[in-house]
């Protein structure tokens, strides 16, 4: 029972270690990505329509890769960088691929989600492209960004959870070589109901710190 | 004669879609009047007003701001002279997650102002707008008259020579537009800011215009003093301005005779 608990301890850490490093490492490519397809769009602060569908066109067949097939499509690149393929940081490179795109297109609706009005009277004030998303998009697009980071950070906890079917650790790899290879029907659902626990308290922390930071409740 | 601030010579503006919003736009505003545009819905009013500053950029013509043109500026040069023009919206388009103080330091964030001078001047603003004390409060706190007052501390922290209002009374019962007119006349007269009213009610031009450009369907229909254009309209689009005015009164009177009562009356209990 100890030693049960002390690996559902460790598979805990573990996810919880993938998930945020990988949240963390998909928002440095996925948040400069949205910003970018908002701000060149034909209508944006710095049309580039052409570069505006090339982005769009790559995070679109990012995304209709599903993951379980990114997983192993990368395993080369992994061991490029991390030097192995198995083991929990191994695990953050297909995630931080899978989710960055995901990512870009929930930083671009927050974004799109601001007042065209506003960005107008920072236009009229003379602000330049750079300065309305660093002052204007992104703190009037708050609330909704961390709403956002919240589905992000489940999203990928779910995938994590996946990449235990080619030894990636964490909760998802102890719910599948016990409860999955060796009929441990009991270890599975304890794991399951740790992940739902885990999904249930990033989604509320989001939503109460959303809540929080929007000035216009 | 007084110097003309802005001048814009045939401008025209024919957005993508093929529309025509304006053609051979000629107007001449000088520094420190009040100068008006009226004009129905859809008539070009806001496509103009977006010209001055640029928001939109012309298709033809020139637009002048203090004797140079605008037209070919881009970039860093635009930005800067955007900054000597403050503007003011219907929707007063205020920053939701700034505070009061905060939305009036903006522009000066903008322009590189040291942070404590930001801070004095946004505060001095704030008073002159008589909103001192809702300095850290947020938009979404207060009224839309405090907002638009909000909104005309920001235009005006940058000391702009100009100050463009598109409908900035419009969304605003007519107590509270009384009391922003009567601001922005006070705020004209104080620093000689110029003013560029856009709206389509004529009580905005009588009250605070001295002198108003009639806009008709993308074109210039006329232009004087509001004595003279109100008292003996040349053009069709002024004319029918003026009649809607007179027709809504008519109907008025008489709705008041079918009810037996007299305008004295009615005013005396309101
Ligand atoms: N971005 C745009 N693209 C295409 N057409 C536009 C655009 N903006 C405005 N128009 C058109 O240009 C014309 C003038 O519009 P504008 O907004 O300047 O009118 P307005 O006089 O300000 O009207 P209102 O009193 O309703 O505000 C309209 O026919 C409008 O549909
Ligand atoms: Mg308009």
């Amino acid at each position: 029972m100890y030693e049960f608990a002390q690996m559902l301890l460790k598979g805990l850490g573990e996810s919880l270690y993938m998930t945020l490093s990988s949240t963390v490492l998909a928002y440095l490519f996925g948040l400069p990505l949205g910003i970018l397809l908002v701000v060149t769009e034909p209508s944006g602060l710095a049309p580039r329509p052409w570069l505006n569908s090339a982005l769009g066109l790559v995070v679109n067949s990012a995304r209709s890769v599903p993951f379980l097939i990114l997983l192993v499509a990368v395993l080369p690149f992994t061991r490029a960088i991390v030097g192995t393929t198995i083991g929990t940081t191994a695990t953050i490179v297909p995630l931080v691929l899978g989710a960055a795109p995901f990512i870009a297109r929930l930083v671009e609706s927050s974004l799109k989600e601001v007042d065209q009005g506003v960005v107008e009277a920072a236009l009229a004030m003379g602000a330049s492209p750079l300065q309305i998303v660093l002052k204007v998009l992104l703190p009037e697009a708050g609330p909704s960004l961390i709403l956002g980071s919240a589905i992000a950070v489940t999203t990928i906890l779910g995938y994590s959870a996946l990449a235990g079917f080619v030894g990636g650790g964490g909760l998802g790899d102890i719910a599948i070589r016990f409860g999955y290879y060796r009929y441990q029907k009991d270890t599975m659902l304890v794991t399951v109901l740790l992940l739902v626990v885990l999904v249930q308290l990033f989604q509320g922390f989001g939503m109460r710190l959303a809540k929080r930071s929007d000035k216009r409740l | 004669m007084a110097e003309t601030i802005i001048q814009t010579r045939n401008l025209s503006k024919r957005f993508a879609d093929g529309n025509l919003a304006l053609e051979g736009i000629d107007l001449d505003i000088y520094a420190g009047e009040i100068f008006g545009i009226i004009g129905k819905s859809g008539a070009g009013k806001s496509t103009l007003a977006r010209c001055l500053n640029l928001l939109e950029k012309p298709t033809g013509g020139e637009v002048f701001f203090g004797g140079e043109s605008l037209s070919t500026l881009k970039g860093k040069a635009l930005y800067q002279r955007r900054q000597g023009m403050g503007m003011i919206f219907q929707q007063f388009n205020l920053f939701m997650q700034r505070s009061v103080l905060d939305n009036v330091r903006f522009p000066m964030e903008i322009a590189g102002f040291a942070r404590r001078a930001a801070r004095v001047r946004a505060e001095e603003l704030l008073e002159l707008v008589k909103l001192g004390e809702k300095a850290d409060s947020f938009p979404a706190r207060l009224s839309g008259g405090q907002r638009q007052r909000v909104a005309i501390a920001r235009a005006l922290a940058l000391n702009p020579r100009v100050l463009i209002c598109d409908e900035a009374t419009s969304a605003l019962d007519p107590e509270t537009t009384r009391d922003i007119l009567a601001l922005l006349r006070d705020i004209n007269e104080r620093f000689q800011i110029t003013m560029v009213m856009i709206t389509h009610e004529m009580q905005v031009v009588q009250g605070v215009c001295h002198r108003v450009a009639v806009l008709d369907q993308s074109r210039l229909a006329e232009t004087g003093p509001v004595r003279e254009v109100f008292s003996n309209p040349q053009s069709k689009a002024a004319q029918a301005l003026l009649l809607g005015e007179e027709r809504s009164a008519a109907l008025l009177l008489q709705f008041l005779k079918e009810k037996g009562l007299s305008l004295e009356e009615v005013l005396s209990r309101v």
